[in-house]
């Protein structure tokens, strides 16, 4: 190790550890000297390096810490009720738009029977009375009613046209079963006169104040219901 | 936020996982605070400066804690903070002590008794080298650092450390060596 390489290197690091430095050391005494010599500047370097620290720098460190963890905490708290309030405000103004929104009769009556198959495989036998009953509690239909008995009526219930509660009666026609619909007129109905899609056929007309949807297989069966309705229900 | 929801739903895993980031925290303040701010105080030459600095270096260490894996290279860690959060004090342009001439410097390392002034020397010799040189060497006598580890904190080649530190040290033994040329120089 040449002297100008083994200067550069003991300057920059006096306690390098190779042995091919360390051997150098240990063969000349100036070397030796010259390391101890460096050695002692750095304890001075090091002595001087080394102020006072704040006393309460720790506790400080720890106390900002807390705080800000503090502060996190209440921010994500605020943020989780705002986020809980939003939801909830949009579930409302979504349901109040839902509900006052335009009702497509036809389309939600086709949708319902191909929903219910089952009301269509009843078979009861209900008498007018009992479906009077049942009408009068409908709002603004309480003074309507069957004068005779429509038919056979297989099945009967109550059911929910977009929030309006409304009668779905399953009847005979002239050969399959038809279903009736009986929904209390309200301003934001839409009813076509005729409906259809790729299985069902329907029918749509006013009595009073209720709209009547019939829905069936074919149109002889439709008619043969409506025909039986308007000559019973006033 | 997802996660902090899946997290509510075992809240005792979560505090205790709390707690232990809490005692990690505890005991990298406790084992470093003194070299991470005497690091800041060397680099900025302010001793409040250092505290702010030293301050918003654990802060961001503790928001940033989790993604310290291995507690031997904490130390480099907080150091590499640190040079972030002294360079970030330039871009919001708060200009201070550093970049007042060194001569302007208040007097805050007073000498109290007469084996203090070789001492006190020495610091201000310290505060004069240029930054180039003083960083590698502080890294090497505060940090513990070797010429390896010192090229990968500051992103430098090994020689240059190497040279860097050569100076640094050739030129504080030159400094001691000849205070009377220096006191006169600027007395």
């Amino acid at each position: 190790m040449d002297e100008l390489k083994f200067r550069r290197q003991a300057y920059a690091d006096p306690h390098h550890q190779s042995p091919e430095f360390i051997k150098a050391i240990k063969e000349d005494p100036k070397k030796a000297a010259f390391i101890n010599e460096l050695n002692n500047l750095d304890q001075q370097i090091e002595s001087a390096l080394n102020i006072d620290v704040p006393s309460d720098l720790s506790d400080k460190l720890l106390l900002n810490q807390q705080l800000l963890q503090h502060q996190g905490q209440r921010k994500k708290a605020a943020f989780t009720v705002a986020l809980a309030a939003s939801i909830a405000f949009i579930a409302g103004i979504s349901f109040i738009l839902f509900r006052l929104g335009p009702v497509d009769l036809s389309a939600y009556a086709l949708a319902h029977v191909h929903h219910e198959n089952k009301a269509l495989t009843i078979n009861g036998n209900i008498p007018y009375q009992d479906v009077n009953t049942k009408l009068a509690s409908l709002t603004n239909l309480s003074n309507a009613k069957f004068t005779q008995q429509p038919g056979k009526v297989f099945y009967s219930t109550y059911c929910d046209f977009q929030g309006v509660k409304s009668l779905h009666l399953v009847m005979q026609g002239e050969q399959g079963k038809v279903t009736l619909f009986i929904v209390p007129m309200e301003n934001r109905m839409q009813l076509q006169d005729a409906f259809a899609d790729s299985k069902l056929k329907g029918l749509g007309f006013k009595i009073d104040n209720a709209y009547m949807l019939i829905v069936g297989d074919n149109n002889k069966d439709i008619n043969y219901v409506k025909n039986e309705i308007k000559q019973s229900f006033i | 936020m997802l996660r902090h929801w899946r997290n509510k739903k075992s809240t005792s895993t979560v505090s205790s996982d709390m707690l232990n980031k809490q005692r990690r925290y505890n005991s990298l303040v406790k084992a470093l605070h003194a070299d991470i701010y005497r690091y800041a105080y060397w680099l900025c030459g302010d001793k409040h400066i250092a505290e702010d600095i030293t301050q918003e270096t654990f802060l961001r260490a503790w928001r940033s804690l989790d993604t310290l894996k291995d507690e031997k290279a904490a130390k480099a860690w907080l150091i590499t903070i640190l040079r972030r959060e002294n360079a970030r004090r330039f871009e919001r342009k708060q200009f201070t002590y550093s970049d007042i001439e060194q001569e302007e410097l208040q007097d805050t390392l007073s000498p109290s008794t007469e084996n203090k002034v070789e001492q006190h020397l020495l610091q201000k010799q310290i505060e004069r080298l240029a930054l180039e040189y003083r960083e590698p060497l502080l890294l090497q006598l505060i940090g513990g650092f070797s010429g390896e580890e010192i090229a990968k904190i500051l992103s430098l080649n090994i020689n240059t450390v190497m040279t860097r530190l050569f100076r640094a040290r050739h030129q504080l033994k030159q400094a001691l060596e000849q205070p009377q040329v220096r006191g006169q120089s600027h007395g």
